[in-house]
């Protein structure tokens, strides 16, 4: 509270006590002080090992020394290495990932909207929904990846409704191809799809729409001209939080996918760490991954971005 | 059931150019589960009229502009729309407008994209310049590139209205549209409205809770209670002869008293009020026989410190005053009558001070000014409703 009066001469007196000054620089001061742990928190477990991952990308290996054995450098070249040698798999992830996520978009929303517009009138109903929505998350992620294994399995009825309308040739396989893999992200992220779809749905004002049909817009119409713009924003929050998990994730090309044209940049990265002991080319790797996902993402906000995340 | 049709007991003013299409509603019913919200409601409302739906909140006029703009579908009844069947119409296939009292406009489109939205849908290809002129008609034209959002309530309400307005429609549905605004900027709407609609020709359906509104903008008021129609006319003729206690104490203020008729002599009914002789026109009594209620407006009454002289065809009453406020044109009264009830009057402050508390006085009405209703009529039926 601020009690500034002006004076006969015009000027702006601040009539306020040095004891209420002074309660107002240590309000000032707690605002602070609650601010340090988290900024520790972030710099100990995200600064610090991005610094330390950065450093180590740049080591280099002495001649003939042993695995596993680097010496710190200033190696650019370990970024010209993986990249020449990898650039496939990463296009591949990013391939997959956005594919992933039109396929989460194209199912997620009309989950979204069926459980936020639809059933706003049937409390019971959407909360059973909205339970199933979460309850994936109540088991593992490999787990369920696995289940997926089972589900495209040959003898599974998807493989086999597939053969049986000739959709699938009779020797072909879902399982360990990129379908599988694509199908496993798309499954895996869908509820990073729908969440935010949903909260923003939930907000829709439905008066809206019965304007919009007053002013003669159809059903359709009214779908494309006012509910999908104005949930734009939760669409757009959907599509990164699907987008960026899945370009990075190695768990679904590694349960689902095979050897030879389904390889995720996060496959290449955990196997440079952990059976190579290559640490500057999975560090240099996962650099690189971090970077091209903020620049699409930078792209990305630039182009459809809304104000709110700016 | 009888079929209201609005006429105007006032010349019929034909407006300059009309555009609008009869409306009629045939015995629509409406029901949600177990509640009745309209009664087998008969209106026809004829073209380029404007037409108030007025009642206390719960009494079915919002559903009816619902159902007219074909946002809910009614449980019985046809809906017939320039002699057209639109029953079944989607909202989206019905030349009918609404302004809603949430305005609803969109928030992600700019008020000109707003306004030219229906034109749009139409494939109208003048929709933009068209709906320039309809901002210029609501005078909003400079706020054309502004969102919703950065407009005050009075403005929105404009850009509702004027969204509705320029796709011409053969119905324009008003519900409640005033009804976020303040006093003052409801006032100077009401005027424009009524400016607009007079200009444009079109038929309007306007729903409000507010009598004074309605009266003041609409050609033909209908008064609706739990779900019909009580009575439909003209605001003078509603006000002037109310025929139930709902539209007596809804529309204004009246004092209604119990009485028991005694005779009929000269076209007018002579009936006893706790021992008062009471007259009231036989032209304006509903029930001619037997226990009736008498009503008569508060302004029809003059206040006299001393017992005046008999006149015929004057009623004349006696009480005491147990109630006076000040409320600055006028001076209100509340009388107690012995046997009768609490009596409401006032007088203009042109100085004088016809009683203070307590004083005895009395008061007369030309007995013409009376209106009799049933009997059987609950005498604070709509009282301090809204």
């Amino acid at each position: 509270m601020s009690k500034m009066v002006m004076t006969k001469k015009g000027k702006i007196a601040d009539l306020r006590s040095a004891e209420e000054i002074k309660a107002e620089r240590r309000k000032g001061r707690t605002g602070v002080y609650l601010v340090v742990p988290g900024m520790l928190v972030l710099f100990l477990f995200f600064a610090l090992p991005v610094i330390v991952l950065l450093s180590m990308s740049l080591y280099a290996r002495p001649e003939g020394a042993e695995i596993g054995e680097f010496v710190p450098a200033l190696e650019f070249g370990n970024y010209v290495t993986v990249l020449s040698a990898y650039w496939s798999e990463l296009v591949r992830s990013f391939g997959f990932a956005l594919i992933a996520t039109v396929l989460a978009l194209l199912i997620g929303y009309p989950m979204a909207y069926l459980v936020a517009v639809r059933l706003r009138q049937h409390g019971l109903l959407q909360g059973i929904l909205l339970v199933l929505l979460i309850a994936p998350f109540f088991s593992s992620f490999i787990l369920r990846t696995q289940a997926w294994k089972q589900i495209l399995a040959d003898e599974g009825w998807v493989a086999q409704t597939l053969k049986l309308i000739a959709v699938l040739p009779a020797d072909g396989h879902l399982t360990a191809t990129p379908f599988a893999v694509v199908a496993g992200l798309t499954y895996n992220f869908l509820p990073f799809m729908v969440l935010p779809i949903y909260a923003n749905l939930g907000r829709l004002d439905t008066r809206l729409l019965e304007a919009s049909g007053d002013l003669y817009a159809s059903p359709m119409t009214s779908f494309f001209k006012v509910t999908l713009p104005l949930s734009a924003p939760g669409v757009f929050a959907g599509t990164l939080l699907t987008f960026i998990p899945a370009a990075g994730d190695y768990v679904n090309a590694a349960l689902l996918g095979n050897n030879r044209n389904t390889t995720m940049i996060g496959q290449v990265i955990d196997s440079r760490f952990f059976k190579v002991i290559d640490y500057p080319g999975a560090a240099a790797l996962s650099f690189i991954l971090m970077l091209s996902i903020l620049i699409l993402v930078t792209l990305y906000i630039r182009r459809f971005g809304t104000k709110e995340l700016m | 059931m009888s079929t209201n049709t609005a006429q105007t007991s006032r010349k019929p003013t034909v407006p300059p150019r009309s555009e609008g299409a009869d409306l009629e509603l045939k015995g629509i019913t409406k029901r949600f589960a177990e509640f009745i919200a309209v009664k087998d409601l008969d209106l026809t409302v004829p073209s380029g009229t404007f037409f108030a739906l007025l009642g206390p909140s719960g009494c079915g006029k919002s559903t009816t502009l619902r159902m007219i703009a074909g946002l809910d579908a009614p449980s019985e009844g046809e809906i017939l729309i320039g002699g057209k069947n639109v029953t079944s119409l989607p909202s989206h296939q019905r030349e009918v407008n609404t302004v809603f009292q949430s305005y609803a406009l969109f928030p992600h489109m700019t008020v000109l994209e707003n306004v030219a939205f229906g034109l749009k849908r139409k494939k109208d290809k003048k929709a933009m310049e068209k709906a320039r002129e309809g901002l210029k008609m609501v005078e909003l034209d400079h706020l054309a590139n502004r969102r919703p959002e950065q407009l005050s309530g009075g403005q929105q309400q404009r850009v509702a209205l004027a969204r509705a307005l320029v796709n011409r429609p053969q119905v324009l549905l008003l519900d409640e549209p005033l009804g976020a605004l303040d006093m003052k900027l409801r006032r100077q709407m009401q005027f424009e409205l009524k400016a607009i609609q007079t200009e444009v020709g079109l038929t309007f359906i306007h729903v409000t809770h507010d009598q004074e509104e309605a009266m003041t903008m609409a050609d033909v008021v209908a008064v609706m209670n739990e779900g019909r129609i009580e009575q439909m006319g003209a605001p003078r003729d509603l006000y002037e002869l109310p025929k139930t206690a709902f539209v007596a104490n809804f529309l204004g203020k009246s004092n209604l008293m119990r009485a028991h008729v005694v005779g009929q002599q000269e076209g007018l009914i002579e009936a006893q009020a706790a021992g008062c002789k009471v007259l009231v026109p036989v032209e304006r009594a509903v029930q001619h026989e037997g226990d009736i209620v008498i009503g008569v407006r508060p302004e029809k009454l003059h206040l006299h410190r001393e017992a005046p002289q008999e006149s015929t065809g004057y009623n004349e009453l006696s009480g005491q005053v147990i109630d006076v406020s000040f409320t600055g044109t006028t001076t209100e009264y509340l009388i107690e009558v012995p046997g009768i009830g609490r009596i409401g009057t006032f007088s203009q402050n042109r100085g004088q001070q016809p009683a203070q508390m307590g004083d005895t006085v009395y008061l007369s009405w030309d007995s013409a000014h009376s209106f009799g209703l049933a009997g059987d009529e609950v005498v604070d039926a709509g009282v301090d409703q809204t």
